[in-house]
This record gives structure tokens, sequence and C-alpha cells, in this order.
């Protein structure tokens, strides 16, 4: 179906490359003129997320919340004296895309990244920002294998899916289950956190993970595999995916006469899965996921502020996205440029920046050294706080 | 095991109802209607819209709300899909089939970005729930509102195979999916009787979408093509042309996922019904009721 961008994207690509080797040339060439004009103009920062495709509905999340912070920052004086601009490309959740994406931002030269929500799209950008000497903040992708490249440029602001998987570990033990069924969609975030948390179940004593259980995204009945999940009698069911499937399967675990516990990872933390699943089968049901805007005392006017720009609540990713420009903010600060090398020491150093997840520092493999996980629980129409799991 | 074939009795029913209108139009004018499972998203995302403009409603009078909003909402994407046929496909019907095809592609994807833009990529939610209590039969769940909505299919398709087999209209239909020009000799107007598929078969998928919307809440822009894909294995497993083989195929995939999906996983699900589409068309494209080649419509 997509047999188009294949052609465009080859000589995209190339004309990426060639752009950016120019424009390494030119910012290793010294105070030419070029790059004196190109000091006062904006500080641009790239975003690339969802806007089309499965995962379309996250794009706006990400976006408006980065927007939110840079027209923050831009009302009060910039960076460097300099105007911060946001420039958004589709990643489409796809590699392919992802890749053509990245390099249009490069070309259009972009100073740092401050986009990823799915790890099989960011994927693939990664080595296009960092021949380009770009650094990446990364507000939502967190799969392994993002950190398993090395790349120096590359900086992870959402705990990882091993983090997760503790966390999730944690509270199915303090809640003693004795039997527990995984089920994810078998895309590279989700089933990372399954396989995780089954390894950390598998052990003998405590809660024994009875069943790893895959469903295809975009359906809308998941009877058959409700009926084999139910079939191993687990008194805990942890769905690892995005909310849309989340909320269908709440709701018909609920219908299939499921008693036991329900719990959902970060991806399926929406207002949305409520009103999927409808109240009362949401009720109740688990979460772990990172400090939210909701749980996070002093937060009411971020949400103010959100609401009265967009018209609309902030959604999965608002705020690390928000927290991703203004981190990109304050380490080109301290870098007192956009040098690339700059930043990226800038942002290693950084300690008790303060986000949404709480104080920021990174550990050497450029992830949070505190991951911050918790758990939430529906109650009535929101995700509350039921234990911080210190 | 009756759970097994309930739960793979109920999706079947809604794969079989969005199948006929594939199947008809392939029936009459031998083209693969991708945009087909696009307009059982139109159809739920009417309902959705027409839902909301009536307001709120006691859960009393959910049901009898819902059949005067699944017809209205089948009156709706039937004129879509007349619509479809006029703008799309009626241009190229001298056309060679590859062009056909590739207009299916771009009215599917128009469809579905046009309503990404009207609605947003955001899922929406229906605002009247069919849930319902669940009771036990022969060691199966099942709730009143899924019998509901498996008798409203059952008749829909019954009322269209009357209208096939039974009427002047049905009549016609045969005889152009027979040989459009003679038909058109013997004075039949072939053009509006094919605009007349359209309406019959798009008016089914939208009665779909209005009932998938009302029973699992969610709809979203996308919700169609996947469904799409489903319906036109449905009908190929069925024999595609052949009504009756069309129900058969539906209710047939509807079953074999849900018996795939415990024998082999839920992951497998889509590799078991896709692999069935490929083996049938290697092995007997016509399907399973398929060898009546005469009375394709």
């Amino acid at each position: 179906m997509r047999a188009i961008p294949l052609k465009s994207f080859a000589s995209l690509a190339a004309l990426g490359l060639l752009v950016t080797g120019c424009g390494q040339g030119l910012l290793g060439g010294g105070d030419s003129g070029d790059q004196a004009a190109k000091q006062d103009g904006p500080i641009v920062l790239g975003m690339l997320i969802p806007q089309s495709g499965s995962e379309a509905a996250i794009g706006p999340y990400m976006s408006n919340a980065a927007q939110l912070a840079v027209d923050e920052i831009n009302a009060k004086g910039g960076v460097l004296g300099r105007q911060l601009q946001l420039k958004t490309a589709d990643d489409a959740c796809d590699a392919q895309s992802a890749a053509a994406g990245a390099n249009k931002l490069v070309t259009e030269g972009v100073n740092v990244s401050v986009g990823g929500y799915c790890s099989g799209a960011t994927l693939p950008t990664l080595p296009i920002f960092a021949k380009a000497n770009i650094p990446m903040i990364i507000p939502a992708a967190n799969s392994q294998e993002l950190v398993d490249q090395k790349l120096k440029n590359v900086f992870l602001i959402n705990g990882t899916g091993s983090q997760q998987a503790t966390t999730a570990e944690k509270w199915i033990t303090k809640q003693g289950a004795k039997s527990v069924a995984l089920m994810h969609d078998n895309t590279s975030y989700s089933k990372d956190i399954a396989v995780r948390t089954q390894a950390l179940l598998d052990p003998p004593g405590g809660a024994d993970a009875v069943i790893t259980e895959a469903v295809t995204p975009k359906e809308s009945d998941y009877s058959a595999n409700i009926t084999n999940v139910l079939d191993k009698k687990p008194d805990f069911v942890y769905w690892t995916g995005y909310f849309q499937e989340g909320g269908l399967i709440a709701r018909q675990l609920r219908q299939a006469g499921y008693k036991g516990s329900i719990m959902v990872g970060d991806g399926s933390v929406s207002p949305k899965l409520m009103e999927i699943a409808g109240a009362e089968a949401a009720e109740g049901v688990y979460a772990t996921m990172t400090q939210t805007p909701d749980t996070l005392e002093g937060a009411e006017g971020w949400i103010e502020a959100y609401k009265k720009k967009y018209n609309a609540e902030p959604g999965p990713y608002s705020n690390q996205a928000y927290d991703a420009v203004r981190l990109a903010a304050e380490a080109i600060t301290k870098a007192g440029g956009t040098d690339g090398a700059k930043v990226v020491s800038a942002l290693e150093a950084i300690d008790g920046f303060s986000m949404f997840s709480g104080p920021l520092k990174f550990t050497p493999e450029h992830t949070l050294a505190s991951g911050g996980f918790q758990i939430l629980v529906v109650k009535g129409d929101k995700f509350i706080l039921q234990d911080a799991l210190k | 095991m009756t759970q097994l074939i309930w739960n793979g009795l109920f999706v079947g029913s809604f794969y079989a109802l969005v199948a006929l209108g594939y199947s008809m139009v392939y029936g009459i004018i031998k083209l693969l209607n991708f945009a087909h499972g696009d307009l059982y998203m139109l159809g739920a995302f009417v309902g959705f819209a027409i839902l909301g403009a009536v307001g709120g409603v006691s859960p009393s009078m959910a049901l009898p709300l819902l059949l005067v909003v699944l017809l209205a909402t089948m009156v709706v994407t039937g004129l879509a899909g007349v619509a479809l046929e006029r703008i799309a496909y009626r241009p190229l019907r001298r056309a060679p089939r590859l062009s056909l095809l590739i207009t299916a592609v771009g009215a599917s994807f128009a469809l579905e970005y046009g309503m990404r833009a009207v609605a947003g990529a955001d899922p929406q939610v229906y605002p009247v729930r069919l849930g319902g209590t669940s009771m036990e039969f022969l060691g199966a769940r099942l709730t009143l509102q899924q019998l509901v909505l498996m008798g409203v299919a059952v008749v829909l398709m019954i009322a269209l195979n009357l209208l096939v087999t039974r009427t002047r209209e049905g009549r016609a239909m045969r005889a152009i999916a027979l040989d459009p020009r003679t038909s058109a000799l013997m004075g039949i107007n072939v053009n509006s009787v094919i605009s007349r598929t359209f309406f019959v078969g798009s008016a089914l998928a939208g009665a779909a979408g209005v009932m998938a919307g009302a029973y699992y809440g969610k709809i979203d822009f996308m919700m169609g093509f996947l469904i799409g894909l489903k319906a036109f294995t449905a009908a190929v497993i069925g024999g595609i042309g052949n009504i009756p083989g069309t129900m058969l195929g539906g209710l047939l995939l509807g079953l074999l996922e849900s018996f795939g999906t415990y024998w082999l996983g839920g992951e497998w699900r889509d590799v078991f019904a896709f692999g069935v589409l490929i083996l049938f068309l290697t092995v007997r494209p016509t399907g399973l009721l398929g060898e009546r080649v005469t009375e394709r419509v």
C-alpha cells in the first residue's frame, strides 16, 4: 500500500545526509557570517510523533503540551535571548515514516529532538539524529532496545520497561495474588513489560504467571482471548498495552464474570480508558505509571493552563512532552549554545532538575536514575494515587 | 467449548453482515470494494452523531432507540455507498479492473482520513451502551443484548436473501451479474440497479457499524480497515458473490478465529484468519458454496 514513499524516502534520505553534512561543516567552521546569523534566529526543537496511523490519537497530546512549554519559555524571554520554535513531523508509529520524518527535521535545522512515542518508530531515527549531532530527549518511547544502542546523544525521560515490570511485580506480590495472567499486544513496548514481569514472577513461592496471552490490537472483540485467560482462573490480570484495547479488555473481562484484580500499564493511563470500559468495569483498575499531573501536588495550575489553551484535557505523555521541552531549554542554557556535544554534556551533568516524575538525574546509560513508577487506581472518572511503593 | 462456539458465532455474525456488501458488489460488477469496511466505520460514526444529537436517554429506552438509530444510519450509509459508486467507481467501469481496485483503496483512505478530519483521531465512546448481565446457557455465558444483536443480524440477512431471490429487483441484480450487456438490451436500467445494490450492501455495513458501536462502545476512524479485510476473507471462504455462502463464511471465520485463538494463542488469530484466506484462494477460489457460478450476486 505504501509503495510510493520508498523512492521518495531514499532520495529524501540522501538529501538529508547531504544537508546534514553541510550543517556540520558550518558548525565546525568557526565564526562564519552564516553562523552568526543562525545564532540570532530561533532555537528549533524537533518533535517526531504519530500524527497519522494507528496511534494518531497520541500525537496532539504531546505536541500541544510541548507547544505550551515553548510558549511559556518564550513569554519569559526565551533561551539565551533567543526564541524557541517547535517543529513537528509525523512518524505514523512506523519505522519508514519515522526515518523520513527525522531526515526532514534534520534538514529543517532542528537543534534538539524532543519527540519519540512508539519505540519501534523511534529506533531507526537514533542514528539519523546521532549523525547530525543532534541531542535527543525522548519523552515516551522506553524500550530497552533504545538504550542498547549506547548512543551518546540519546536520553530517555520515561522509565524503562524493566523498571515498570519491577513495580508491577512488587504490587502483585503485595496484593497477595496467587495466579497472574499477563496480556500484551505484541508491540515491542508491551511485550517487553509482560515478558519482564513474567520473569520476575517465575521463581517459586508468591504469585505465579499462569498464562501470557497476546492479543491483536485494533480489534473490538477479545472474547476469545478472554476465554483463554479465564480458563486458567487467574486472580490478577495485567494488561501492558495501550488504552484503546485496555478499555475493551477490562469491560469484556468483567462481562465474562471475572471478579479478580485488573491492572494496566502506563500506555493505558488515559481518561479514555474509563470511557471505553464504562464506569462500572473501570472502577478499581490499577495502573503502573510514572507520576502524572493528576497525582502530583501543584500540577493543577498546569492542567488549567493546558485546558485553557487547547480546550481539552491533557492526555498520555502530555507531561513528559512538556518536560522534554523544558529540559531541552535548561540544557541549552547550561551549555551556553546549541552545539550538540555541549548540550549532551549539560544533560549528563543535570542533577535535581524538577520534572513531573520527580527530580531528574540520568544514569550512565542515559535513563532515569529513579524510575518513579507508582500504582494508580481508578476511582470514579479519575486515576488517583494508590501506592507510591516507596 | 460451548463458550468458544458462542464467541465465534457472535463475532462471525458481524463479519457476515459486512461481508454481504462485499460479496454483492463483487457479484454484480466484479469489483473488490476495499472501501466497504470504511462504510462500516462510517455507520458507527453516523449512529454516534445521531445518538449525540438525541441527547440523554433512560436505559430502559436504549434498545428501541438504538433500533431507530440503526434504521436511520442504514439510510445514510446506504446513500453514502451510492455516492461512492457514482463518484469513484462508475466513471471507471470500462477501465481495467486494476484501476478500479486502486480507486477503491483510494476511496478507503479518503473515508478514513476524512472521518479523522471531521471527528478527530481520538477514539469516541457511544453514549448508549449495550452491556447487560450475562446468563448461563449450555455452559456458555451470553447476554440478552448479544442475542438481540444476532437476531437483528439474522433478520437483515433473511430480508436480503428474500430481496435477491424473490423480487423483480433481485432478478435484475442476478441478470446483471450474469451479463450486464444483455440485461441492458432486455430493458433493465443497469446503472440504477447497481446503485441500489450499493445502497443495500452499504446499509448492511452501516447497520453492523452501529451494532458494534453500541455493543463494544469504542469507535475510531481506523476501525473499518481490519474488519474490511476480515469480511473479504469471510466472503472468499463462503464463496464471493454467493449470498448464503457469504453468511456461512462469516460465521465460519468467527468460529475459526475463536478456536484458532484457543489452540494456538491470541497472537495467531490474524495469522490463522488470513492463512485460511490464502489457503482458499489457492485451493478453492470459488469458496465453499461457490460452485454455482451462474447465480452470482
